[in-house]
């Protein structure tokens, strides 16, 4: 009786000490990003306020309206950046994943001479520093013509995601067990329905989160696109922050407006994907 | 008027070219001819572009607009299409300050325009954007010249004016040499409240404040031989007012950090007295919505160091026609409507300062029912008239680079001020060297 | 029953292979050969004209290039480290929780939906020594009266510059963590519960092992892009004041397109391959054993 208590009075504990853990493990992941929201409600003077504004005074949508006026009332060409920002994003992740799928079964289920090699070789490219790679990129892609397009920027994405695609999707084929498959195949299946029927499912937990990772890293990458990138037949939304900057001033409640209208959309595709994720819990059947 | 001034210049280009195939109006047709272009983008800078389709109508051209990025990303972009030979556009943002690093790729455009129409600019700004006798580019109507914003309440205060008398034995009023700039600061800093000034205090930034404060010492940042010289006494006194700040407390802590962003916000939130900086922010300083300051903010030429010199660094904006560009008159004619009168005073409308004489006085008359507007073109047309570019040299933007950090290292007492200048006199010398400049 | 070409994984590897050949290998060729040139943007011809290994020992006598280099290696090491930790705490504390999953996952993500120029500005405005957000908070709370020069002091700048890495990129090991954790099968746990195990011992033994390819993986991705804290330190310090900050991002950047010597700044970046390919290759070792341990085949 007096154990069950005790039992129960630390299950008690542990659960509210686990619940503060996440309340200030979320507080400190949201605050920066609530100070981006709500800087861009309120006006400049309360943003760098010394002594500090912590109450907002008013709040207004104004950079908002503003991003989507025209050039001169300090608009910026939002609806194109967005749109190119998402096509690029899309497809690079598609693709980046369908290759990713491809590479990693191969490294999880075939025995090959020179395996390790390889793979390690695909990871290594993964370590060139960007500005190794701009320059010359920028020279063969302004010899094939694909300076500011689609094509091009996608292109580099693809390139810059699938060694970690290849990666994690290799790993969590490897959680799949092979007999799994086997069976599968012995029950008549092709490996080609094997593969979608079985190990597919199972290892789209996996899938799932290399394709919010690429999604994220093309929406946001920055330095390849600001080299391969010039006017809105391509430019991305993290190239079109700049245009808040001037030579001598910024604009950082607009910078912040436009920051917004980038995390919105990112953050519910997000939220839609974790279904996916959720669905490697099912994978009753895997043993480790 | 603008008629008479079109028939004008063209019967003078008439005589001076004489049957060429500029002897017409500007902007003169074009029709069938597609010029691609690089502009510089941002909000400041745009609403000018408006005025593209003016110029399309008018010529029968068309422009294409195949880059717009922030002027560092353009530099940068620039620079790359010169490493892989892909120059294939005609017309270019440029900058006074970057224009040096880009040697051949741009046209003289005094051969492309009557001279009348180059006339028009102010003589500095000609002057600032013509590299070894060719005139690389026309000054839009944004000009940088820097001048000292300050808060008017702190110079009104009859304590404040008793307590500074009575310290340094003379009358607190806006600070007309950069000695009084120091005393004022020290005088004004309550740290962390608040402080007296504020520098940039990096990059190019903290290059070009250092560059001004040793013109206005009398001394020079690079020699008539083009020997890197400011590590002279004269560069010793320019680089202590910068230290002695610090040391003093009158500065934030972290100015050696700040930039031009970081500066306008200091100011606005009302919290530094004293703030020498661009005409950009003008409007922002004395907008409620903007700034704490609103209402509250005067403006004066930039102070005089001990020569008797007013610092004066200075840059611009325009526009040059490439080298290999095809059709460089229509290219011409699109750089010479962008920065003719009814541009510039499109631009100078908004607040940048104009670089054609006429668009000065313009500017001038337009405000007068508006006392802050002309406190501030009164302060920068002073500004303007001591202003100066920085040296040509194709490497001052690596200079720079190489520069700074020894100017930190001299503010952050990690060097003497000396030592730091030699140090870094040293690295321009080898960078000179390296370019084959000297 | 195989119906297949006769090396399958070949053609599987194929895309892969032809992508990064095309983005990756042949440029990286072109500026390996800059790098023994003196080559300068602003003067193409210079490309042309060979000098051999002048750019390495030119890097190899520069005491602010290891300076640097060091200073990169510190950086990478806390912050990954650092970061591990952190997610691995973030991603226990996620998998615990009964309610709000999905919200929860959502939210542990959502530093990464910052672009890193983004999270550079937004603390950089927050650790501004006199109006920013941090020294506002500070002294509203009493907690000191000094105007703290968060990016000037070169262990308080690192700090900062460390927070804001941290924080935008914790997320990255607590996401793979966390997929791990779900995949992870539960009867091992259960087994371990029934045989009297403590939550520690059953943590350490059980959940562990089998996690840490993920938490490998993750910072095998994470050495390899560290380059993208460059836009955060650019933005935040530019490797200033004084060099305080400097790292080979900031350096490597500045000397190749400021500066305009992209030779040379390619002979950086080859020396800063190597350092990362150390860091990957002692990284996919650990990764090798970690996977052994759980006995899944290699």
């Amino acid at each position: 009786m007096d154990e069950n208590q005790a039992n129960r009075i630390k299950r008690a504990l542990l659960k509210t000490g686990h619940l503060i853990g996440l309340f200030i493990a979320m507080a400190i992941i949201c605050l920066p990003g609530l100070w981006i929201v709500l800087s861009s409600l309120r006006p400049t003077v309360e943003i760098m306020a010394k002594p500090p504004v912590w109450i907002p005074q008013s709040l207004s949508f104004d950079a908002y309206i503003a991003m989507f006026s025209g050039v001169g009332q300090g608009g910026i060409p939002v609806l194109d950046y967005f749109r190119n920002s998402l096509i690029i994003s899309v497809t690079s992740t598609v693709i980046a994943l369908a290759v990713g799928m491809a590479g990693g079964y191969a490294f999880a289920r075939y025995q090959f001479r020179g395996k390790s090699a390889i793979f390690l070789g695909f990871m290594l490219t993964r370590t060139v520093p960007g500005i190794a790679l701009s320059l010359p990129l920028f020279f063969v892609y302004a010899k094939l013509g694909i300076i500011d397009t689609h094509f091009g920027l996608i292109l580099a994405y693809v390139a810059l995601n699938v060694p970690f695609t290849i990666w994690l999707i290799d790993g969590f084929f490897r959680q799949v067990p092979r007999d799994l498959a086997e069976a599968a195949q012995i029950d008549g299946c092709t490996r080609w329905q094997a593969f979608w029927q079985v190990e597919f499912p199972l290892a789209r937990s996996g899938i799932a989160s290399a394709g919010i990772f690429a999604f994220l890293i093309s929406w946001n990458e920055f330095a390849l696109a600001s080299q391969l990138t010039r006017s809105t037949n391509s430019k991305t939304l993290p190239v079109g922050l700049l245009d808040y900057t001037a030579e001598f001033t910024i604009d950082w409640r607009g910078m912040c407006a436009l920051a917004v209208v980038m995390i919105i959309p990112a953050l519910t595709l997000t939220f839609i994907v974790q279904k996916h994720l959720v669905s490697g819990l099912t994978s009753g059947a895997v043993k480790g | 008027m603008k008629n008479l001034l079109a028939g004008v210049s063209a019967g003078v280009v008439a005589l001076v070219v004489g049957g060429s195939a500029l002897a017409q109006d500007m902007p003169g047709s074009f029709t069938g001819v597609t010029i691609d272009a690089k502009l510089i983008g941002g909000q400041q800078y745009e609403s000018l572009y408006s005025r593209i389709g003016e110029w399309e109508q008018a010529t029968g051209a068309k422009v294409n607009v195949i880059s717009k990025k922030n002027h560092f990303e353009l530099d940068k972009e620039i620079k790359s299409d010169i490493a892989v030979g892909t120059i294939t556009w005609c017309v270019g943002s440029n900058h006074s300050s970057f224009a040096p690093q880009y040697p051949g790729i741009y046209a003289d455009l005094a051969a492309l325009l009557p001279k009348e129409e180059i006339d028009a600019f102010v003589d500095a700004n000609i002057g600032a954007s013509t590299m070894d006798g060719k005139l690389v580019m026309l000054p839009r109507a944004q000009f940088d010249v820097s001048a000292m914003y300050y808060q008017k309440s702190l110079f009104a205060d009859e304590a404040n004016k008793t307590k500074f008398k009575e310290k340094y034995g003379y009358d607190l009023t806006p600070p007309d040499t950069w000695q009084q700039v120091s005393d004022q600061a020290a005088f004004f800093a309550n740290p962390p409240e608040f402080y007296g000034t504020q520098y940039a205090g990096k990059e190019e930034a903290i290059n070009g404040r250092f560059y001004e404060m040793l013109r206005a010492e009398g001394g020079e940042y690079l020699d008539a031989d083009g020997n890197p010289a400011f590590n002279s006494e004269a560069g010793v006194r320019a680089l202590d007012w910068f230290v002695n700040l610090y040391n003093a407390k009158a500065v934030p802590a972290g100015t050696t950090n700040y930039l031009w962003d970081d500066l306008g916000q200091g100011f606005a939130s009302g919290t530094i007295a004293l703030n020498l900086d661009w005409p950009g922010w003008a409007g922002f300083f004395n907008d409620p919505g903007a700034s704490k300051v609103a209402g509250n903010v005067g403006v004066v030429a930039p102070p005089k160091g001990s020569s008797g010199v007013r610092t004066g660094w200075s840059g611009h904006h325009g526009f040059s026609v490439t080298e290999s560009c095809a059709n460089k008159e229509a290219a011409a004619s699109l750089v010479w409507f962008l920065t003719n009168e009814d541009s510039q005073k499109l631009e100078a409308g908004a607040g940048p300062l104009p670089t054609r004489d006429a668009v000065w006085e313009w500017v001038i008359e337009q405000a007068s029912d508006d006392p802050y507007r002309k406190e501030v073109l009164e302060a920068f047309q002073q500004a303007a008239a001591g202003a100066y570019p920085v040296p040509q040299s194709p490497s001052w933007i690596e200079i720079s680079n190489a520069v700074y950090p020894e100017l930190q290292a001299a503010i952050l007492g990690d060097k003497t001020t000396q030592e730091a200048l030699d140090a870094a006199a040293e690295k321009a010398k080898a960078i000179l060297e390296d370019a084959g400049e000297l | 029953m195989r119906g297949w070409k006769p090396a399958p994984h070949v053609l599987l590897l194929l895309p892969a292979f032809v992508v990064l050949a095309a983005v990756v290998i042949v440029p990286l060729l072109l500026s390996l050969y800059s790098s023994f040139t003196p080559f300068r943007l602003t003067r193409p011809e210079t490309i042309y004209e060979f000098i051999g290994l002048r750019n390495y020992i030119r890097l190899f006598a520069d005491r602010e290039f290891w300076a640097a280099f060091g200073r990169t290696v510190l950086l990478l090491t806390v912050a990954l480290n650092v970061e591990m930790v952190l997610g691995l705490f973030l991603a226990l504390l996620v998998e615990k929780a009964t309610r709000g999953q999905r919200l929860l996952r959502t939210i542990m993500m959502f530093p990464m939906m910052f672009s890193p120029i983004l999270v550079g500005f937004q603390f950089k405005f927050m650790f501004n020594d006199n109006i920013g957000l941090v020294n506002n908070a500070l002294q509203s709370l009493g907690l000191t009266d000094q105007a703290i020069p968060w990016l000037i002091d070169g262990k308080l700048a690192f700090t900062s510059i460390l927070i804001a890495e941290v924080w935008s990129s914790t997320s990255v090991f607590a996401i793979f963590i966390l997929a791990g954790l779900m995949a992870m099968p539960k009867e091992p746990l259960e087994a371990a519960k029934v045989d009297g195990c403590t939550p520690w011992q059953s943590f350490r033994y059980v959940t562990w092992p089998f996690i840490m390819p993920f938490a490998y993986i993750a910072m095998t991705i994470r050495s390899l892009d560290i380059a993208r804290a460059y836009d955060i330190v650019k933005i935040m310090t530019d490797g200033g004041p004084a060099k305080r900050t400097e790292i080979l991002w900031t350096l490597i950047s500045r000397t190749a397109y400021s500066d305009a010597r992209m030779g040379l700044a390619n002979a950086m970046a080859y020396v800063a391959i190597l350092l990362s390919i150390l860091f990957t290759v002692m990284f996919f070792r650990q990764l090798a054993k970690a996977r052994q341990q759980i006995g899944a085949e290699w």
